[in-house]
């Protein structure tokens, strides 16, 4: 009788113990602080995300080419330089076919220079003829692949956190692969369609997300979005989501987007493409100086709004420098010989990049020349084309050894001259 | 053979050596000339030009680094010349680290900037602290401190860019050198600070206009702005200018010169151009002369003003009153023309077009706008499936094109055979015509597209450019796909749906109207048209 009570206060005082344990921290989550900041945390301590888009593509090869798979391994000799650099992140915007492969190169960065992985997944973006995310069937497909990719790499230590979708809100407002479904083509009215769009859409990235948490305790999940377009309607179907992974080109200043976010979406955000190419399409030549000016720019206000900073809105975890290397098959990917040529025709407009703008028909972003580094025709290193590291590489090399001093230097010396200057007035 | 190449080259490299050691001896020469100068100098002014001259011979090899050690040197033989010493050493560091960066010296740039950078503030601080700035130098140094700071994009950038003008605007009070206010102004133009600009140039302009500058001296400085491009500075001086004989001259003579100003802003193809200030002075003409000073030229030359700055309002009232002022011009059915194309495409008033394009419809003679007129009473009654009625207006344009107007004739032929075979009217032009006179379409407005040519006024077979823009939703950096539905009179060039612009020519003399319509993946975006008047 008396073991029967023990054994009985025994396994009440293990329920109870059991009962009132707390979960455990995940090894990476965002805090929210008491002033309404956020901090992305990873085992215990601060991480303020300095990354850059990896796609390491050769010379003479496209977007199909599998560098994963590459025997020349080009991360090995790339994260060496990041590392001196100073970038711990790097974004994947999908996995390589080969799992393998993959979870070789997220070990190697992370074991060989700690560098960590945002991995994302495309979301049938670029499916043919569009991305039907108002069907079944193709939600479906698309979830299954995603928790599939979780599944395969949410043990890896180097893994930081998951992107879902790039710029595929765009397609909800139905200028870039536009898609509908029965009920959507029976209204009318356009700004209506938009938001049937936008709704479904934004629903569908939560349950992915929602059934990503369930498997992967210890990872944040990130809802891919071009600009902050669509957010009001995610701010309703995103519950789920942990931050947002927004894609900004805005030139020199960011403007209002920090605040605007904070309005419209409180969530945390990482700029998960920002930068600027390095060629000057008004006069036609390699401009590293312009390059440099705007990410120079782009990563002090980047600063200014991480946690904790009493000038910015403290919403911001950090930045992805889009991107490490120079791709030469972008311009026009159909055309196998102008992989071989690192084009100059530019693709796409955008006037806060305004040293070029007056270029013909304002085409001054030209995508095949975005890389911190460029890559040699001519020499190779290690079994890749040489490395060439422009300007920006130094530039953000230098701020972020020190972020805090150079503003600090700037500030003593507007004090010194405004003590100093005219004194003979 | 061989010795004697030896010789050769023995030869060649003594005598590289002996020009080389020329060429220094020849230099040190020209320094200590130079530097006597600067001993012996107690003017400013000498003292400003010799250290240039020393600017331009380290400067033009590129030798930034070597200039501070000499031009110390003569600091130390000579008192008071601590300003020029440190503005000069600060120049040269600055114009150093600019050619590290042009030429890519990436490691000595970042290994030893920030000890530039530390010299550059240090070396400009001292001249702030032993001149005024009533002193150029003062205000060199503030315009090199401002330049250093913006290119470091820090913090003190704007500070020293509002110090700067502020100095400035002293320095102006103290001084009749007027020349370096506007230098200033146009390098803070070349430094993307437009606004800032405008307030020296504005204190440059009323410097001069309060001085005792002579009328045509003033004019002269007006012209010479405007020849440079930089309009609105030639405006202000112009305004001043007017400002001044609004209160001398006799209204005649006033009205007269402000019809030669007009002519300089209003529209034309070539040369800079400002339509808004042309019809602001027009609109002065008015006041001092009344609407009768308008002759037939200046009365064509304000509608078409207007027309080009798309007032199609305005324009259609200016034409009006050319028709009405002077029936017998030669212009006359042009402008009736025009009253109807403004009219109905881009005031979306169809009854006023129709009356307009009647009356030429009702003239016996045969120009390029009566047959244009014919077209479009024919197009406008096809497009209200008044068929019958289209094939009269087609029939009767066909009659009076015979013997000639080939491009109205082709086009309407075309017309006519969709009307005998029965077929509906061409999609590019029906939808143009749906956007532009269906009321439900008032919000097809042209805000959201640009459309333009290269020339208004060509000569035939000349060629022109024709292109358009259209202001999508943001799609990032993915080019949203477009398709430009053209229709109208585009000359030999027929462009595809593909196609954002042209490039044609016009075989005939004629107003010749250009429409598009914009189709992206979410439905239509806009519609445009314009007009082009080959000669």
């Amino acid at each position: 009788m008396k073991k029967s009570l023990l054994i009985l206060f025994v396994l009440f005082i293990s329920f109870i113990l059991m009962g009132s344990a707390k979960k455990p921290k995940p090894g990476i989550f965002i805090k929210h602080l008491k002033n309404g900041h956020f901090q992305l945390i990873v085992n215990k301590k601060p991480y303020v995300v300095k990354g850059v888009c990896y796609n390491p593509i050769p010379i003479g090869k496209n977007h199909e080419y599998d560098w994963w798979s590459d025997p020349a391994k080009p991360w090995i000799a790339d994260g060496k330089l990041m590392q001196e650099m100073g970038i711990n992140t790097v974004r994947f915007y999908n996995p390589g076919p080969n799992p393998e492969t993959v979870r070789q190169v997220i070990r190697d960065l992370y074991n060989m220079y700690g560098i960590r992985t945002i991995m994302g997944h495309w979301l049938g973006f670029w499916e043919f003829p569009c991305p039907l995310y108002g069907d079944k069937p193709f939600q479906d497909k698309i979830r299954k692949e995603v928790i599939e990719m979780v599944a395969l790499y949410k043990d890896e230590p180097g893994i930081l956190f998951w992107t879902l979708g790039n710029e595929n809100n765009y397609s909800c407002l139905g200028q870039v692969h536009p898609w509908s479904n029965d009920e959507i083509d029976k209204e009318p009215d356009l700004q209506k369609q938009r938001a049937m769009r936008g709704r479904i859409y934004y629903s569908f990235v939560n349950d992915i997300a929602k059934e990503i948490h369930k498997i992967d305790y210890n990872h944040p999940v990130a809802l891919g979005n071009g600009e902050l377009i669509g957010l009001e309607w995610a701010k309703e179907a995103s519950t789920d989501i942990d931050l947002v992974a927004c894609i900004i080109y805005r030139g020199k200043t960011f403007g209002n987007l920090f605040k605007s976010l904070k309005a419209t979406f409180d969530v945390p955000i990482v700029l998960s493409e920002a930068g600027a190419d390095a060629y000057d399409a008004f006069l036609k030549k390699e401009d590293q100086n312009m390059q440099a000016f705007f990410l120079e720019a782009q990563w002090r206000q980047i600063y200014d709004n991480l946690a904790n900073n009493k000038e910015g809105e403290g919403n911001c975890l950090g930045g992805i420098i889009f991107e490490w290397s120079d791709e030469w098959w972008k311009h026009n990917d159909p055309d196998a010989q102008g992989w071989l040529v690192h084009d100059t025709e530019s693709n796409w407009t955008n006037g806060s990049y305004y040293f070029d703008i007056k270029a013909p028909g304002n085409m001054n972003m030209n995508e095949e020349w975005f890389g911190l580094v460029a890559l040699s025709a001519d020499e190779k290193e290690a079994g890749i084309e040489k490395r060439i590291l422009r300007k920006s590489y130094y530039v953000l090399r230098e701020f972020w050894k020190d972020p805090v001093k150079a503003e600090k230097k700037a500030k003593e010396a507007a004090n010194l001259k405004r003590n100093k200057t005219n004194k003979k007035k | 053979m061989k010795k004697y190449t030896l010789r050769t080259c023995l030869a060649v490299s003594i005598l590289f050596l002996l020009f080389n050691c020329f060429s220094f001896a020849q230099e040190d020469n020209t320094l200590a000339g130079i530097s006597n100068k600067v001993i012996e100098s107690v003017d400013p002014v000498e003292l400003s030009a010799a250290f240039e001259q020393i600017k331009e011979l380290y400067f033009k090899d590129n030798r930034y680094i070597e200039m501070p050690e000499f031009i110390k040197s003569l600091g130390q033989k000579k008192k008071g010349l601590e300003a020029y010493v440190s503005y000069y050493t600060a120049l040269s560091v600055f114009k150093h680290l600019k050619y590290l960066e042009e030429t890519q010296k990436w490691d000595e740039y970042f290994s030893d900037g920030d000890n530039y950078r530390d010299q550059i503030d240090e070396e400009l601080n001292k001249v702030m602290q032993v001149t005024s700035p009533k002193e150029l130098l003062n205000i060199q140094s503030q315009l090199l401190l401002y330049e250093f700071h913006k290119g470091d994009q820090d913090r003190v950038t704007d500070q020293t860019l509002s110090d700067l003008v502020k100095s400035v605007t002293e320095y102006a009070q103290s001084t009749n050198d007027y020349k370096i206010i506007k230098d200033i102004a146009d390098k803070l133009v070349g430094l993307g600070e437009k606004n800032k600009s405008k307030e020296l140039y504005r204190i440059y302009i009323n410097k001069i206009t309060d001085s005792d500058i002579k009328d045509e001296e003033l004019t002269g400085i007006a012209k010479e702005f405007f020849a440079d491009g930089n309009l609105e500075l030639s405006e202000a001086v112009y305004d001043k200018y007017i400002e001044r004989i609004e209160k001398t001259l006799p209204k005649e003579e006033l009205v007269s010169i402000l019809i030669k100003i007009v002519k300089i802003f209003a529209y034309k193809d070539e040369g800079y151009k400002d339509s808004v200030y042309a019809e602001k002075t027009f609109k002065k003409i008015e006041e001092y002369g009344g609407k009768d000073i308008f002759d037939e030229e200046l009365l064509y030359m304000r509608a078409f003003n207007l027309e080009k700055s798309r007032e199609y309002k305005d324009a259609v009232n200016v034409y009006g009153e050319l028709v009405e002022r002077f029936p017998e011009s030669p212009r006359i059915d042009q402008s009736l023309y025009k009253i109807g194309m403004l009219s109905a495409y881009g005031n979306r008033d169809i009854d006023k077009a129709r009356e307009y394009f009647e009356k030429l419809a009702s003239k016996d003679i045969v120009n390029p706008w009566i047959v244009s007129g014919l077209y479009q009473l024919g197009l406008l009654s096809q497009w209200q499936e008044n068929t019958a009625k289209a094939k009269e207006y087609y029939d009767k344009l066909l009659e009076k094109a015979k013997y000639g107007f080939v491009e109205m004739a082709e086009l309407a032929k075309g017309r006519l055979a969709e009307i005998d075979d029965v077929k509906p009217l061409d999609y590019n032009l029906k939808t143009f015509i749906d956007l532009s006179l269906k009321n439900e379409n008032a919000n097809f407005n042209m805000s959201k597209s640009e459309l333009k040519s290269s020339l208004y006024s060509p000569k035939k077979e000349q060629e022109l450019n024709v292109s358009s823009a259209a202001y999508l939703a943001e799609s990032g950096c993915m080019q949203a796909a477009v398709q430009y539905l053209w229709s109208g009179n585009t000359g030999k060039k027929k462009p595809t749906i593909e196609e954002p612009g042209f490039t044609t020519s016009y075989a005939e003399e004629g107003t010749k109207e250009i429409n598009l319509v914009i189709v992206a993946s979410s439905g239509i975006l806009d519609r445009n048209f314009d007009l082009v008047d080959a000669e």
